[in-house]
């Protein structure tokens, strides 16, 4: 049987999940052994015409140029992937999305408009099927290996949709939002990072965005009445990572209504 | 023949997207070498307005997934300015380590991944790790990169986005027992590092590359206590002697049509160099002891005008940084859990680091909520890229008895000997190149 082939792609992003790629020095042998890169632009100079097995997408889809790309690479493989929270929710740079129009974002940094091509942040299922999803700002290192273990096995990866409080309770850490009174965003979280952030006593910051079982209002609803943080430090906490979402949006609209 | 037109996809092995239009004319001079920039803008520092000032280091470290320690300590310290913050002895340690692991990761990534593959004629570390002689040198660069990881993740939690580091010091500590064990990896990759600087003086030692020098204006932190990697006065080699909250001044940036990264001058002079090359030549006598013994071993001296000896400069920093990082934990011991700890007040302050491809500064205003009003984000590549051009023009006339290929193979690695962090503000290449008559 041929090696699948793997295609990278970068949109609006840091690049950090590409490097992610790069990181698994301990597998990346073993992982080029047992997969073709045909397009990688980060590490290699001679990069090759798809179609692809699997694609995996960085960042967000921010320009014009970037959404007809897009959809010339789902038409170009057979499983698409979102790689990191850029992609699967629009991520930091969806931040954008939220503080006036686009035309006022671009005067504050930029003196020659014309030349800016730029429209809101969103991750790539807003335009197209996505097949999975990384999460994670950084994506988790070893998901990414369950991900392409699964795929050469051809099996479903195993991802945890719960919250990180799940993860959190199993590692016996006390709880920051209850004990410590901090806004930790755990409990509405998706874990699979292990819950790294409280594990090292820093509130998670919602970077894996919204678990199935989200409950974001009542959450901000804590922050402002329980925590004492401001209405907008509370739409702060959810217009982050992952604003774009259905589920974080009611948390960062309930007081923003008010 | 009218004209020679050549075109080359990305340039690839760095991070990001961009372009290098060239055209030459009938005489072999360059009429335009200009980078078209097209990696998206994504309004760091407008959508920093009206965040609170703890998220700012939180989101600038997201800027770039190479350099993102550099990106976050900046801010995190031209927060601190702005609100009167004083930190402890162990938190600067500790940031310094932290940076100091950011360079060995990034100086390893780029000697070995993104720069040997172009002086040993393969098309990556891919096509190096197949041949059996020069695998065993891949496995040991991946050791090395994760080493530089490893020290990311002890320190923060994980290898790129930051878990611990904050305004005021770190929510965590790391244990002594874990220093201790990167202290002895850090012996023990020592001999790699002076052989990855043995090498890379012999990948650079070809005679077309000697010729390759252009005298420009270098500038680097300056430090009186070590060799600059946090803070300290910023310096060049033409005489410029600043604070590092003076550098909104001094180091202007000019938006440039068709390109989304601003072009970077020295207030009053012209394009200047940051990174590796510029602190080794301004700082040399700050280096360890073996990093400037090295130096001498392989006939590197100071002032080097030479870009593509950028990656020699990488060699001598990896041997300093692990020399460095072994001091430092011997200096931090046990280290102890430090609340961060500090009250809120509106200011203005300004913070350059080193990162491991040049100066990244930041800074901005806050007001009394400790919101930010404004910030300013410089980001090393942006500072280099008017260079590099400048560097293609004088570079390319000298090298156009080369065929399109390798002219266009030369361009990339000059370009590539900045390891440009594309994301962070100009993005990988494309380059054009059109000969005319």
């Amino acid at each position: 049987m041929a090696k699948p082939k793997i295609a990278v792609f970068k949109f609006s992003s840091c690049a950090g999940c590409q490097l992610s790629i790069l990181n698994l020095e301990e597998h990346l042998l073993d992982i080029l052994g047992a997969v073709e890169l045909s397009y990688f632009v980060m590490a290699k100079r001679e990069n090759f015409a798809g179609p692809y097995d699997i694609s995996l997408v960085e960042g967000a889809v921010t320009t014009p140029r970037e959404l007809e790309e897009l959809k010339q690479i789902r038409e170009g493989c057979k499983v698409l992937v979102a790689l990191g929270s850029c992609a699967c929710f629009g991520g930091v740079p969806s931040i954008k999305n939220y503080i006036g129009t686009q035309r006022e974002v671009e005067e504050r940094v930029y003196t020659h408009l014309w030349d800016i091509q730029s429209i809101a942040a969103y991750g790539i299922d807003h335009y197209v099927k996505v097949d999975a999803y990384l999460k994670g700002c950084a994506i988790d290192l070893g998901e990414l290996v369950e991900f392409l273990q699964s795929a050469l096995l051809g099996v479903k990866p195993r991802f945890r949709t719960h919250s990180v409080c799940g993860e959190c309770k199993l590692k016996e850490n006390v709880c920051l939002l209850v004990s410590g009174k901090k806004a930790c965003m755990g409990s509405v979280t998706s874990a699979g990072c292990g819950a790294l952030c409280p594990s090292l006593n820093r509130a998670c910051e919602g970077c894996r965005g919204p678990a199935d079982d989200c409950n974001a209002e009542s959450l901000a609803q804590v922050f402002h009445e329980e925590l004492g943080l401001t209405k907008d430090d509370v739409v702060r906490k959810f217009r982050k990572y992952a604003g774009n979402t259905p589920q974080f949006k009611k948390g960062a609209s309930f007081y923003e209504r008010a | 023949m009218s004209e020679r037109k050549i075109y080359v996809g990305y340039v690839a092995r760095e991070e990001g997207d961009g372009a290098l239009d060239m055209v030459i004319s009938a005489e072999g001079k360059i009429k335009e070498a200009r980078f078209k920039i097209w990696e998206s803008p994504r309004f760091f520092e407008s959508f920093l307005v009206g965040r609170k000032c703890d998220e700012v280091p939180e989101l600038v470290q997201r800027i770039c997934g190479i350099c993102p320690h550099p990106h976050h300590l900046s801010a995190v310290q031209a927060v601190e300015q702005a609100m009167g913050i004083q930190v402890s002895e162990q938190t600067k340690l500790l940031r310094h380590l932290l940076l100091l692991g950011d360079w060995i990761m990034s100086h390893a990534l780029h000697v070995f991944f993104l720069a040997a593959p172009d002086y040993l004629g393969y098309e990556s570390v891919v096509g190096m790790a197949g041949n059996p002689e020069l695998l065993p040198i891949v496995q040991k660069a991946l050791q090395f990169k994760r080493l530089g990881n490893d020290m990311s993740v002890v320190l923060t939690g994980h290898e790129i986005q930051n878990r611990t580091s904050v305004v005021g010091g770190f929510t965590a500590v790391p244990d002594g027992a874990a220093l201790r064990k990167l202290r002895q990896r850090l012996e023990g990759i020592k001999d790699f590092a002076l052989e990855t600087t043995r090498l890379a003086k012999t990948l650079t030692s070809d005679a077309v590359y000697a010729d390759l020098v252009r005298k420009c204006e270098h500038v680097a932190l300056k430090s009186e206590t070590e060799y600059a990697v946090t803070n300290g006065r910023l310096v060049s080699t033409e005489g410029l002697d600043i604070a590092e909250w003076e550098y909104p001044q001094w180091l202007i940036e000019r938006h440039v049509p068709g390109c989304n990264a601003k072009h970077a001058i020295i207030q009053g002079r012209d394009s200047f160099l940051v990174g590796p090359l510029a602190r080794v030549n301004l700082n040399f006598g700050q280096l360890s002891a073996d990093a400037q013994a090295i130096a001498q071993e392989i006939g590197f001296q100071v002032p080097d005008y030479n870009p593509y000896m950028s990656i020699v400069a990488r060699g001598i920093e990896l041997v300093h940084s692990v020399d460095e990082s072994i001091k430092t934990i011997d200096l931090l011991g046990e280290p102890k859990y430090e609340d961060p700890q500090y009250t809120i007040k509106a200011g203005e302050g300004y913070a350059i680091t080193e990162a491991p491809r040049g100066i990244c500064c930041h800074g901005g205003r806050i007001d009394r909520d400790g919101v930010v009003q404004k910030w300013d984000i410089v980001a090393p590549t942006a500072r280099n890229v008017y260079n590099i051009e400048k560097d293609l023009n004088e570079f390319v006339p000298k090298l156009m008895h080369l065929s399109d290929e390798e002219l266009t193979l030369r361009c990339e690695m000059l370009i590539r000997s900045y390891d440009p962090c594309l994301s962070c503000s100009v993005h990988s290449l494309k380059v054009n190149i059109h000969r005319e008559g």
